[in-house]
């Protein structure tokens, strides 16, 4: 642990420039340039109301504003789980050229996905005022929320990139769990209002992501307080996986190189 | 004399074993043995601080996998590196590049993945660029770059910015012929700092005569052979050309 922080210190200059880098890059060809950060997401928004409100009429109140923060708390996690899987093999250059602890490429690619989730996360926040939506003070624990989905994502992502080395077809598994994960999470239903009895509260227990979105929404678009103790079992739950990945990629990072 | 050792290998093993990529089918239904491939097999040597160590072998004798292990690329499985805490950097061309940035943001992305932090690489910036000498191409993407222009900047950038220990793998011959002449000078002095220790993996005699002060010949993993250039590259010419 004490390596990790000494590393952290290191590099992670490093990491930020890097992150910014690639923000950069993605965006250097392209004729509308950020602006693409801004729309995607308005437009996934956009795809899945029309959906849900015309085609299976669905009855959450202030739905677009519902659906959003959902869909900016699933984008985050989904990306870092995504990403992190093939985060080794797609650094090959870099991993056989140079030692860098392997946590950092993380950490980097984290704070890309960080930074479209920030953006994505303004225009939830701009969509609540255009609605009209209630608020209230609970609205300040997004603060606490936000990075519990950090650390939750990051300790999971940890751990997948070990596995992704050494598994090729890792990906493929990740992806189909992932979309399971996806409509299990009630990214356009509630959770709370369709599902009844065990099945609710094993989904919200067990599924960090539903937890989290169900926490999101709770403090924003229905102004109610948290559920405290979900969120301290669910931090303690992530930095205990944070622990447990950095610890597996300290042991093994250097042998990554003979794989890949 | 006081004589500092800068690099330390003791009984250096290491091998390339069941760590090959796998799929979850293979592993659940393919329960067969994997070949073990023993890259380097129990070599050891020390260097001088200030000198250079020439390594030399046939193809696929280890010497690249040795000297990423002693770049901290790879962890040995047996035996011990010691470097006595000197900065290490194995010189390899154009590391962590994003192709479609500019060159100059590119000097800082792969010198700050060297270990160097931003304050040091901006004081060497200006040297960098006089160096790499690709006018104003280096406000531009990389991905513009010819092929001759990105080592050009690569080798200024890992030129430059010099560690205790360097690690060359194959000397490296870039550029038109004037910037190759250019490079060679560099790196001969480079390589001549009292206080630089250099490894260096070439095919060419002749450049490891001219450069080494000691000579280590490798073949299929094992310590062939460890001493003067002169002996030693007139024992292996010989045995290659038989």
């Amino acid at each position: 642990m004490k390596k990790f922080f000494f590393n952290l210190k290191k590099y992670y200059k490093y990491a930020i420039r890097s992150a910014k880098a690639e923000l950069k890059s993605e965006i250097s060809g392209s004729y509308l340039n950020w602006l693409w950060w801004v729309i995607e997401p308005l437009c996934f928004m956009l795809i899945y109301t029309f959906v849900f409100t015309v085609v299976f009429t669905a009855k959450e109140q202030y739905f677009p504003v519902f659906v959003f923060f959902g869909l900016t708390c699933w984008e985050f996690f989904n990306r870092m789980i995504k990403g992190s899987v093939t985060l080794i093999s797609s650094n090959r250059d870099l991993v056989s050229k140079v030692y860098i602890p392997k946590y950092i490429l993380l950490l980097s690619k984290s704070f890309t996905y960080f930074f479209k989730f920030l953006i994505s996360f303004a225009l939830a926040f701009i969509l609540l005022l255009f609605f009209k939506v209630p608020l209230s003070l609970n609205i300040l624990y997004v603060f606490i929320i936000i990075p519990l989905l950090y650390v939750v994502s990051f300790g999971i992502g940890l751990i997948l990139m070990h596995f992704g080395v050494y598994l090729d077809d890792l990906k493929n598994l990740t992806n189909i769990v992932l979309r399971a994960v996806f409509y299990l999470s009630g990214v356009f239903y509630n959770i709370n209002l369709r599902l009844k009895g065990a099945l609710k509260y094993f989904l919200l227990r067990v599924n960090p992501i539903a937890f989290i979105m169900s926490e999101m929404r709770k403090v924003t678009v229905y102004a109610k307080m948290p559920s405290f103790e979900g969120i301290l079992v669910w931090f303690a739950i992530g930095i205990i996986l944070c622990i447990i990945g950095i610890h597996i990629i300290n042991k093994n990072e250097n042998s990554y190189a003979k794989v890949i | 004399m006081n004589k500092n050792i800068a690099v330390k290998v003791e009984n250096l093993h290491i091998v390339y074993k069941a760590l090959e990529k796998t799929s979850i089918k293979k592993s659940l239904f393919k329960l067969t043995k994997k070949d073990v491939v023993e890259a380097v097999n129990g070599i050891s040597f020390e260097i001088e601080e200030g000198k250079i160590l020439g390594i030399i072998g046939k193809n696929g004798s280890g010497k690249s996998t040795m000297l990423r292990a002693i770049a901290g690329i790879f962890s040995p499985d047996k035996g011990a590196i010691n470097l006595y805490n000197n900065s290490v950097s194995l010189l390899s061309i154009g590391v962590g590049f994003n192709k479609k940035l500019t060159g100059y943001e590119n000097i800082y992305l792969s010198g700050m993945l060297l270990g160097f932090s931003e304050d040091e690489i901006k004081k060497k910036e200006k040297e960098i660029i006089d160096f790499a000498d690709i006018g104003d191409f280096i406000f531009k993407p990389v991905k513009t770059y010819s092929s001759g222009m990105y080592s050009k900047l690569a080798f200024a950038i890992t030129a430059i910015l010099e560690t205790d220990i360097m690690l060359i793998d194959e000397v490296l011959s870039v550029g038109d012929a004037q910037f190759k002449k250019k490079s060679y000078e560099k790196m001969k002095e480079l390589i001549s700092n009292d206080k630089r220790t250099v490894i260096i993996v070439s095919h060419n005699t002749s450049t490891l005569m001219e450069l080494c002060d000691e000579v280590l010949w490798m073949h299929n993993g094992k310590q062939k052979m460890l001493g003067k250039p002169k002996e030693v590259l007139a024992k292996y010419e010989e045995f290659m050309s038989k």
